[in-house]
């Protein structure tokens, strides 16, 4: 068992420090400034020898989803506030460096306006995915949160909150663009990618406890797989359109989504759908969800979550079809080469089972320990990466694993 | 002597009765707004409390949370555990949608706030006297 040691004791003396550090800042936090953040320290660990999922394998790691951030906010009227979010991620994996740095207007309670870089609204909990203190999971359903497209956007965004007697509406509206790494069933691809015109519309309803969220986000999409680049321009140069076209990764991406929760003093309960469609032959169609029900025994709860992903298939150009059995035709590895990419097209499903356990054990702290079944219910669903060299059939086996996480979350 | 045993019984039980009818244990109040007096139901007032906003100049406070009421108000108002309502503000600070109510040390102090601010609103236990011009909006037994 790998233990990293060195690191753990790097950070916790860091948090150590750090917690001296909040607490002589929080002290001192004039009305204008104010710094605060959270970390996170996560160990887990894969029961398999032959697959790897969310970079976790069959040693302990502590270096997967561990992070620390802190946010400056400087209050430049009682309007407007400028806020950071500085984030350190241990994973190479993971993008550190300026999450969010944005602008907010509010120029009175029921609207808000913010302009700048911003997270991504896609679900209940996809902006606040690195603050682990604000749900009950380590890892939240990976069927949903990590199939996150563009987990941040260059933009604006509006709300607007209405509350009755009985109900309160919440409205938000954002648009903006997006230019960085693409993410597929959880695993950040090597492409380049550029979505521009990002539209967006979530509406939240609330009453008592009970909340219902819907969701529309699309984006006009522009990705470049250096990958595939000298095979697109193989099919190119052989005349091969259809073959080529069905490589391009341009069009339209929408993604509809639907929330309702309910949670009360000793129990909650917690369910998300999502459908990503893509004009894209090469993405195929993306239903998860999950349903989660929890129970709280004073500082101590408890959850269990299900939740399921289903891709469509891809389908490929027919014009190959006939030389990918020829291996004598000078057309073989061309064709060979165009099936495989699409061979590597995550068409499956993954289910998983999870239980849970949070103690929070002191204000602001909470600890957390999960366990995580998964099981392909249909092979290659694109979240288990080989950990080691496997023939191509391996990808019409369905994998299984479990996932054991223990974790330690903290907002100061 | 059996008809003197039932009226026994009788004083007694009106008794128990009067005693066990608690007494409020903590009482929503209120500072007028525009000196009209403020009209809001529990839902509302929970979801001022949630950062949700009810109306214009409304100004929630609290108390911290190592005061006892500060879980009856969580627990009996709001319908929430204290650790559910920290993860909740965990979540609206760092996705910058809202800030949590203002928070006082005392008692004492929550009232003086309320009491000087038109449109504060807050909760206290329900012994405490209550200066002019704040109002009870809502008793918790």
């Amino acid at each position: 068992m790998r233990i990293y040691s060195g690191m753990a004791l790097t950070s916790a003396a860091m948090l150590t420090g750090l917690n001296m550090i909040a607490a002589d800042v929080c002290a001192n936090t004039s009305d204008r400034f104010e710094l605060s953040g959270f970390a996170r320290l996560v160990g887990g660990y894969l029961d398999s020898h032959q697959q790897t999922v969310e970079g976790y394998e069959n040693s302990f790691a502590l270096d997967q989803q561990s992070l620390l951030a802190l946010q400056p906010t400087w209050h430049l009227s009682d309007q407007l506030a400028l806020t950071a979010q500085l984030l350190a991620h241990s994973s190479d994996s993971r993008r550190s460096g300026v999450e969010w740095l944005y602008l907010s207007w509010q120029p009175e309670p029921a609207w808000q306006f913010r302009a700048g870089k911003l997270r991504t609204p896609f679900f209940s909990f996809s902006d606040s995915l690195d603050v682990g203190y604000s749900y009950p999971w380590i890892t939240p359903p990976v069927q949903l949160y990590n199939s996150l497209l563009f987990p941040t956007f260059k933009g604006a965004n509006a709300s607007y909150t209405w509350s009755g007697p009985d109900l309160a509406v919440q409205l938000e509206g954002l648009y903006g663009y997006y230019k960085g790494d693409v993410v597929m069933a959880g695993s950040r691809i090597d492409a380049q990618t550029e979505v521009s015109n990002m539209t967006g519309f979530n509406l939240n309803l609330s009453r008592n406890n009970l909340r219902l969220r819907l969701s529309w986000n699309s984006g006009d999409n522009h990705t470049e797989i250096a990958r595939l680049q000298p095979l697109q321009d193989a099919l190119q140069q052989t005349g091969m359109d259809d073959s080529y076209n069905s490589l391009q990764a341009d069009g339209k991406i929408q993604v509809y989504g639907a929330g309702l929760s309910y949670e009360d003093v000793s129990s909650f309960y917690r369910a998300e759908w999502v459908k990503i469609d893509t004009e894209m032959d090469l993405a195929p169609q993306l239903t998860s969800w999950y349903a989660s029900a929890g129970q709280l025994f004073g500082r101590w709860s408890g959850h269990l979550t299900f939740a399921r992903s289903s891709y469509s298939s891809a389908t490929p150009a027919d014009e190959l079809a006939a030389f990918r059995d020829d291996p004598a035709s000078p057309l073989y590895p061309l064709a060979a080469g165009y099936y495989q990419a699409y061979a590597n097209i995550p068409r499956g499903g993954l289910d998983s089972y999870t239980l849970g356990l949070r103690w929070d054990f002191r204000l602001n702290m909470a600890l957390k320990a999960e366990l995580t079944e998964l099981r392909e219910h249909n092979p290659h669903s694109g979240f288990f990466s080989p950990a080691v060299a496997m023939d191509d059939s391996s990808s019409n086996v369905k994998q299984r694993a479990t996932l054991y996480q223990i974790g330690w979350e903290w907002v100061f | 002597m059996k008809k003197s045993w039932h009226l026994t019984a009788l004083v007694l039980l009106t008794l128990a009765s009067g005693l066990s009818r608690a007494e409020p244990a903590l009482l929503v109040i209120g500072h007028p707004l525009d000196q009209k007096p403020l009209q809001l139901n529990q839902e509302q007032i929970r979801n001022l409390f949630m950062g949700i906003p009810v109306a214009r100049g409304l100004k929630p406070a609290g108390l911290t949370a190592d005061n006892e009421l500060h879980f009856l108000f969580n627990n009996e108002v709001i319908g929430l555990a204290e650790a559910r309502i920290q993860s909740y503000w965990a979540q609206m600070k760092f996705t910058g949608r809202k800030s949590p109510p203002a928070e006082f040390s005392s008692e004492q102090q929550l009232l003086d706030y309320i009491r000087q601010t038109p449109g504060a609103i807050g909760y206290v236990s329900a012994d405490i006297p209550l200066p002019q011009p704040v109002q009870i909006l809502l008793k918790i037994d």
